[in-house]
């Protein structure tokens, strides 16, 4: 970096608009994408510094989208360099399982689940594990479903994928995790 | 029986569940799920996923980050400017900060006066139409189900006007969104006639708006005693008079609050 770019009050001020109001649910992600709440709060201070030196690249329509495209950019390049083998990746995921969830729409089979009861029981600690055990790519799409509460549209520009591979990620990690839930009893 | 079940059943089983089916699709999904056991089983199965999901305990964000990235930020803010402006600082400036912020909060009140006039009214009606339209769907909730669009409302908004179903009228219902007109988050309820689309936006009572067109798009007003409603279509104004009579029909009950 030659010149650095000098941020002023204004920055500031936008920051405060755009990014801040999101910082709870920027933990919330960074936490269930990282693992860990030590490495969430790296993962939050980096992001804030990003977004900050960003701010100018904001296109002002969807403040949280934005905030959250950077979280989750963060986070795994942080992962990436920090803590390389806890990223499971679809980069270890068979060829098969790669092309189908690199299309628009799945092409394999349908995961088998050892039993359609309709009811899941299984326990938050069940179920927390299954989400963690996920690949990356699979678990950042429920979270953002879940527990951010994003729709396809905002997901499919948070991750940068089109919304079909949303859709076939979304539907190919439930089963999974349904499958993982279902091998646990 | 499960390797018979379709990819695309699967796909669509998700983004039904998930709201994000169109319209069509969505009712012609219902009637489906109404009929068919085995997938109703599936999506019963998602759901109480998708509930497991949902309802695990939530990190909570330590109370120092913020504090902490606040430093941070600071830190990346030339300092000499900061000591400056601690320097300044003085009740005189604080005293001209004080009507600088009235001026400004004034002014800022005098354009959400504007908001009121109902001209203004009727075109950010007729924006919200057009930019659903635009959006791969017009509504946030996709559901012919009047018992599923009403309670949505409800969780979001402190007003919720009653979602009568109008098919037999001719008015099939599509959903709903959250328009916001003013800085007022309000219901609007979609009906689909033919291939038109017709946006129902629901204000505070008391307020007229006269029949126009914006944009090439017919806007009709009426009120009762909870909400003043402006219907927005491509529709000929006078099927959307008729639109008006079947809803004022079907929705004549003073909502129990």
């Amino acid at each position: 970096m030659s010149v650095p770019i000098v941020q002023n009050k204004d920055d500031r001020a936008a920051f405060d608009e755009v990014f801040l109001p999101h910082l709870h649910e920027a933990y919330r992600l960074a936490q269930w994408l990282a693992g860990s709440s030590s490495d969430a709060e790296d993962i939050v201070q980096e992001s804030a510094l990003r977004a900050f030196r960003g701010i100018k690249t904001f296109g002002a329509v969807n403040a949280r989208a934005w905030s959250l495209a950077i979280v989750r950019n963060t986070a795994f390049s942080w992962l990436a360099k920090n803590k390389p083998k806890t990223l499971v990746s679809i980069n270890d995921l068979s060829p098969a399982e790669q092309r189908d969830l690199e299309s628009e729409g799945p092409r394999g089979e349908r995961v088998e689940t050892p039993e359609e009861s309709a009811l899941l029981k299984a326990n938050a600690e069940e179920v927390q594990k299954a989400l963690a055990q996920l690949p990356a790519q699979f678990r950042e799409v429920i979270v953002l479903r879940e527990i951010n509460q994003m729709n396809y549209r905002d997901i499919a520009e948070i991750t940068n994928v089109p919304i079909g591979t949303v859709m076939s990620r979304l539907s190919r990690g439930r089963q999974l995790l349904m499958a993982h839930l279902g091998d646990r009893r | 029986m499960i390797a018979s079940t379709k990819d695309s059943d699967e796909l669509q089983l998700n983004a039904y569940c998930d709201g994000e089916l169109d319209p069509l699709s969505a009712t012609e999904f219902e009637r489906r799920l109404a009929n068919d056991e085995r997938l109703k089983v599936r999506f019963d199965r998602l759901m109480s996923l998708r509930q497991a999901v949902r309802s695990l305990p939530q990190p909570e964000m330590p109370a120092r980050l913020e504090g902490l990235i606040r430093k941070k930020l600071d830190a990346e803010l030339p300092s000499n400017v900061t000591i400056l402006r601690r320097r300044n600082w003085s009740f005189q400036s604080l005293a001209a900060a004080a009507l600088f912020g009235a001026i400004i909060s004034s002014s800022a009140m005098m354009t959400i006066a504007q908001y009121g006039q109902r001209e203004n009214v009727a075109s950010q009606v007729v924006s919200g139409h057009i930019r659903g339209l635009l959006a791969p769907q017009p509504f946030d909730i996709a559901s012919s189900d009047r018992h599923t669009v009403k309670p949505w409302f409800t969780a979001r908004l402190p007003e919720s006007p009653q979602v009568p179903d109008l098919t037999a009228q001719g008015f099939a219902l599509l959903g709903g969104r959250v328009d916001v007109i003013g800085h007022d988050p309000v219901a609007t309820i979609l009906y689909k006639h033919a291939a038109h689309t017709v946006s129902l936006t629901t204000l505070r009572p008391g307020q007229s708006v006269p029949e126009q067109t914006i944009a090439g798009y017919n806007v009709r007003s009426w009120s009762d005693g909870n909400f003043t409603y402006v219907a927005v279509s491509d529709l000929p104004s006078a099927d959307l008079a008729s639109f008006e009579r079947a809803f004022a029909a079907a929705a004549p009950a003073p909502e129990i609050k």
